[in-house]
């Protein structure tokens, strides 16, 4: 089987790293050949480590023009552009999340990232969130589940969940401050609205974005292992994203014995029960949200039920191993199986298309009564910038005198040149 | 220390046992019916045995891992002319060995395949086989694998986790046309006799509704894939062991909990010493004019200044 997966780069993040965990297990079974195809153009190729997997490489777009593939799959939107320009059997979209949340409502990607799970494909998603909304949008096209598996080496398990008898709750937030659907500010809000005593650790990659906060360790950017080793002494991993995949940190750090306090978002409901293995808070209750956190403070006994029950989902969560076969699996079943037919796919386009147009059409309407609002002020004042008298007395400005005189009249004329010129 | 049974023997746990046996229950109007049936990983057969009662189909497959196990298989299940495979289902040879000896006789077949995938180091190549003898040849699977989230434990021989989420996956690589059923756990009662003589009684158990916790998930797939039917199985619970196990976990935990109140006292009382010889020792070295031992020099009433 000869697999192409389409990146834009080798650039750590986290759907970057599902992806190469796949490829890098797939070339391991006997037959398979992968390629990690870079659509974006690179200054060097960055090898990452995989050079000496023989089954495994890594190519350009314009090097992966001249192969011909089993499948190609696209693994990100913007990926997706590159899909139907290499020659492969069947084409496949591996959907780590409906990108086009990640984008505000008047952001072009926007409709770009939403148009592309019409295309003609067959899908594989990691969430059934995702897999569900698919069926919902796209019931003919075919999707297969391959949630994204856990690595039982890092993220080991321990025997039981460790035991925190009185000492301060330890908090852990992570995620990237700069993406406004993570909330990460938020979260370190809500803990330091607390009561109770309480440790917080904040995880990021980019200390710039993340500015002075009130947390008592910042550390980042960390290697698996080293989150491993933190998630093992927390207590409480805070997530209170607004747009999440997979859902994937929590997640390890039931691994690691922590529980959890999230909001509602999208993949929580894969894992996280209330009052089972973690908590869920409200959306923008940060008040609430540290209540929480005081209870599982106060509430010793409470905290340890979470935690013994999220070791308990995370054992039953299939490891990078065992994902990877789901994955071999649906790549297997989407080669064997008739290619998708590309009418309702294009009719679910056009139709999408023709939307995201009057949507864009409101837009301009918008912008346009905004317009013609801002020129009923902008007007008048241009008429008396341009009447005789007043461009009579700018004139003046070039006579020394003059303005020696109005210097005193600064701030006054200050403020009618700003009017003026609008 | 947990004593990991993975066989089903006379000795297992009797609710462990019609678990077992329930899953060939629902299978045997199939497997009776059929030319031929395969049981992969057909362990010691006797949940088999009981569930098939006299009804055998003409061409029996065995398959474990074991030559032995499956000798005994073919012994408890009476049938001498079972065609007895020690095979390795992620060998795509054996499986295709176990497909010809299966399909040799021609007619519809059936595969069982119980509390099997969890215990392969890889389950694709199973996984490809059964879709094309489902897909080519009209083979009807039944399979099942346990809800790892509801026995939580881990256990050291299982190579994969399962749960609905594992099998919501797994699903979406089986043929489109399949039958799920999740197999749940019963509790009741029941009147005996005062001399104790075996009575059979005829249950009726209302069974769905939320919470619908899954011990077990099966799913059928192939031609007869819709006559999997749900059913229920019911039997007497060993109370003795089962009251045993939690009167042992009770004591466990009294002992634990006597044993930290001891230790928390014995701590308490050695602070109280502690202080009492730290103040006597204090006194005696102001009586010698020396500093205070265990106390830093800042701590020292005046720092600085050196003691007369």
């Amino acid at each position: 089987m000869k697999v192409a997966f389409l990146v834009n780069d080798l650039a750590l993040s986290g759907g970057v790293g599902i992806v190469t965990r796949h490829a890098h297990r797939l070339s391991a079974i006997d037959g398979w050949d992968v390629t990690l195809v870079l659509v974006r153009e690179q200054q060097e190729h960055s090898w990452h480590g995989y050079e000496h997997l023989p089954h495994l490489h890594v190519r350009s777009r314009p090097e992966a023009l001249g192969e011909h593939y089993d499948i190609v799959v696209a693994t990100w939107w913007e990926t997706a552009f590159t899909l139907f320009e290499l020659s492969a059997d069947r084409y496949a979209y591996f959907v780590q999340s409906l990108e086009d949340r990640f984008y505000r409502h008047d952001e072009a990607e926007r409709l770009g990232a939403g148009l592309t799970i019409d295309l003609p494909v067959s899908f594989i998603t990691e969430a059934r969130w995702i897999a569900d909304t698919l069926a919902a949008l796209r019931p003919e096209a075919g999707c297969h589940l391959v949630r994204n598996g856990i690595d039982k080496d890092v993220f080991a398990p321990p025997a039981q969940a460790p035991v925190n008898v009185g000492g301060p709750l330890r908090v852990l937030v992570e995620g990237s401050p700069s993406s406004w659907f993570k909330h990460v500010h938020e979260a370190i809000e809500a803990v330091s609205r607390m009561r109770e005593a309480r440790h917080l650790t904040v995880v990021c990659g980019e200390r710039e974005a993340l500015g002075e906060v009130p947390a008592d360790e910042v550390l980042g950017p960390l290697s698996h292992r080293a989150m491993a080793e933190l998630y093992g002494r927390t207590d409480v991993v805070l997530k209170l994203s607004s747009v999440e995949g997979m859902f994937g940190p929590p997640l390890e750090g039931f691994h690691r014995g922590a529980t959890c306090v999230v909001t509602p978002v999208t993949g929580h409901e894969e894992y996280v029960e209330h009052g089972w293995n973690g908590l869920l808070t409200d959306w923008d209750d940060l008040g609430g949200t540290a209540r929480q956190l005081d209870l599982l403070c106060r509430d010793r006994r409470l905290l340890q039920f979470l935690r013994t029950n999220a070791l308990e989902t995370a054992r039953s969560w299939p490891s990078l191993e065992q994902s990877s076969q789901f994955m071999a699996g649906a790549l297997s079943a989407i080669r064997s199986g008739p290619a998708p037919t590309a009418g309702p796919a294009a009719a679910r386009l056009l139709a999408d298309l023709r939307g995201g147009l009057e949507v864009y059409g409101r837009h301009l309407g918008e912008r346009a009564s905004y317009r013609h609002r801002a020129l009923r002020f902008e007007r008048p004042l241009l008429r008396v910038r341009h009447s005789g008298p007043v461009r009579w007395l700018l004139g003046l400005r070039r006579y020394r005198v003059v303005r020696l005189a109005a210097r005193p009249l600064r701030p006054l004329t200050g403020l009618a040149r700003r009017l003026l010129k609008g | 220390m947990s004593d990991w049974q993975e066989r089903i023997t006379r000795e297992t746990a009797p609710a462990i046992q019609l678990e077992h046996e329930l899953r060939y229950r629902v299978a045997a109007p199939l497997i009776a019916s059929s030319a031929g049936w395969a049981d992969l990983g057909c362990g010691n057969g006797l949940a088999a045995a009981l569930a098939l009662g006299d009804a055998r189909p003409p061409r029996i497959v065995l398959v474990d891992v074991e030559e032995e196990v499956v000798a005994r298989a073919a012994a408890e299940l009476g049938a001498p002319d079972a065609r007895e495979l020690p095979g390795d289902l992620t060998s795509t040879e054996d499986l295709e060995r176990i497909g010809q000896e299966l399909l040799e006789p021609g007619g519809e077949a059936v595969v069982t395949c119980f509390e099997v995938l969890e215990h392969l180091e890889t389950f694709l190549p199973l996984l490809e086989w059964s879709g094309r003898l489902a897909r080519e040849h009209g083979v009807t699977f039944v399979i099942s694998v346990p809800n790892d989230a509801f026995w939580s434990i881990e256990n050291p021989h299982h190579r994969t986790a399962w749960g609905e989420g594992a099998f919501a996956e797994l699903s979406t690589l089986l043929p489109a046309e399949r039958t799920m059923l999740r197999q749940v756990a019963l509790a009741g009662s029941a009147m005996a006799a005062w001399d104790g003589r075996v009575e059979q009684h005829d249950l009726t158990v209302a069974v769905g509704g939320e919470p619908l916790v899954a011990t077990h998930l099966l799913a059928a797939f192939g031609p007869r894939h819709a006559e999997l039917r749900p059913a229920a199985l019911a039997g007497m619970t060993d109370m003795s062991g089962q009251r045993r196990w939690e009167r042992q976990r009770e004591s466990n935990l009294a002992l634990l909990e006597e044993q930290t109140r001891a230790q928390s006292e014995a701590l308490r009382e050695r602070e109280v010493w502690f202080e009492e010889w730290r103040r006597y020792i204090h006194e005696l070295e102001r009586e010698l004019g020396r500093p205070p031992s265990g106390v830093s020099e800042e701590q020292l009433p005046h720092h600085g200044e050196r003691p007369a």
